[in-house]
């Protein structure tokens, strides 16, 4: 066993200058920066939904974008405040409104829309495409978060993993509803809240190990 | 507190307040300036801090692990987090907080690794079988035994064979006449007379020692 005398001497030995993170609220903005140039890459590709101009006008279209969006935004903000030692875990609480209004207003879609519900149902491209809008967006958002947050391994691997796979996710549900014609209540269900909860799921099953993982793949941490 | 029966929720280790109070009353350094400095690379800034803090850390660890190398792994532990993280720190917070919450943090891993430990493993006393080949948990080896089988290597051989089949093998007087061809009467006194030169040679052999 090493004795904690050498282990200081060994630390001292090779404590190089480091660069101070930045404050968790910039660092959160960047994150949503990145997001915001995936989206708009996206957008450019694939172009947004045929009926978007109609759909802006619908106040619940409207109010679950903007859910959508403010959780994942909160979200984000409240993984990279959880990620420091000595901030309170109260901070995983700041989605949850915004997280209510989005679960709401895709709940109260389903039960409106119940009997409007296309006979077709989506067509199997459609799906296609969605499903690789899906994996363009977490994939891209996921890996961003985890190099991000990978000193959080150590700290809080549970709570941050669980609040970066919700902003991925949200973030995602948006993109979902920005690119594609999900109006078939049910493909709403699935893809919105399906989506998100497989992805937040993926984020607590993986996200403890992944980070874990990346922590050990830049042992020397970042200057 | 043992370590077995907490739960980790409810631990709480030390109030960031108290370390903060207590270190400002130690040597006065002000920990949250040397962190400052360490991480724009002042080493021996670095080496106050660390040698600083560790005591504190101990006296955290000391109340949740009995031994001594648990006590020591666990400061380890803080220290190498403390190491791996100094970027994440920010000197215009309070160094104490920061300090203590990853000190309570990484000490709570270590308990829950320990019970989850535990939970799994049981203790081995001498007595548990080791292999399950019974020859392997013979312990061979004692003087006596060694000197006996000696004696048995020296006897001639029917009666060596005989001693084998008999005592050592435990077969019966019917498979060992089966086994070696020998009648019974001449496998009694085989062994009779081979217990016999076993006495002789042992008692010639504690003689002479």
């Amino acid at each position: 066993m090493t004795r904690t005398p050498d282990l200081i001497d060994a630390l001292v030995e090779t404590a190089a200058p480091v660069r101070r993170l930045r404050p968790p609220i910039i660092r959160a903005g960047l994150w949503l920066a990145f997001a915001a140039i995936v989206l708009g890459l996206i957008a450019i590709a694939h172009g947004l939904r045929p009926d978007f101009s109609d759909r802006v006008r619908q106040p619940l279209f409207v109010l679950g974008m903007l859910g959508a969006l403010a959780t994942g935004m909160l979200a984000a903000v409240a993984s990279f405040r959880l990620s420091l030692p000595d901030s309170s875990r109260l901070w995983a609480v700041l989605p949850l409104p915004a997280l209510a209004l989005w679960v709401a207003t895709i709940g109260y879609g389903c039960l409106t829309d119940w009997v409007s519900m296309d006979p077709d149902g989506l067509h199997m491209g459609e799906a296609i495409r969605c499903f690789a809008t899906l994996l363009m967006t977490s994939v891209p958002l996921s890996i961003a978060m985890l190099v991000m947050l990978r000193y959080a391994a150590l700290l809080r691997p549970l709570e941050v993993s669980v609040m970066s796979g919700l902003a991925v996710a949200a973030v995602t549900a948006f993109a979902l509803s920005l690119f594609h014609e999900l109006d078939a209540t049910v493909m709403i269900l699935i893809w919105n809240l399906g989506s998100a909860v497989l992805i937040a799921a993926l984020g607590s099953l993986f996200g403890q190990s992944m980070l874990t993982w990346m922590a050990s793949r830049f042992a020397t941490l970042p200057r | 507190m043992s370590v077995g029966r907490h739960s980790p929720a409810s631990l709480s280790i030390v109030s960031a307040s108290t370390l903060d109070d207590s270190h400002k009353a130690g040597d006065g350094a002000d920990w949250s300036k040397l962190m400052a400095r360490s991480q724009d690379g002042d080493r021996e800034a670095y080496r106050t801090l660390l040698e600083g803090v560790t005591p504190y850390i101990r006296s955290l660890a000391a109340r949740c692990f009995k031994q001594p190398s648990d006590v020591e792994d666990a400061v380890q532990d803080v220290l190498l987090t403390i190491h791996m993280v100094r970027h994440a720190y920010d000197p215009s917070r309070p160094f104490g907080p920061w300090l203590a919450a990853i000190a309570n943090r990484r000490i709570i891993d270590r308990l829950r690794r320990d019970t989850r430990r535990k939970a799994r493993e049981v203790a081995l006393s001498a007595d548990h079988e080791t292999f399950a080949e019974p020859a392997t948990n013979v312990h061979r080896g004692t003087a006596d035994e060694v000197a006996l089988a000696q004696a048995i290597e020296r006897l001639p051989p029917d009666q060596r064979q005989t001693i084998r089949m008999l005592k050592l093998d435990e077969m019966s007087l019917k498979e060992a006449a089966a086994a070696s061809g020998r009648s019974i009467p001449a496998l009694k006194v085989a062994t009779h007379r081979a217990i016999k030169s076993l006495r002789r040679m042992l008692k010639q052999q504690s003689d002479s020692t």
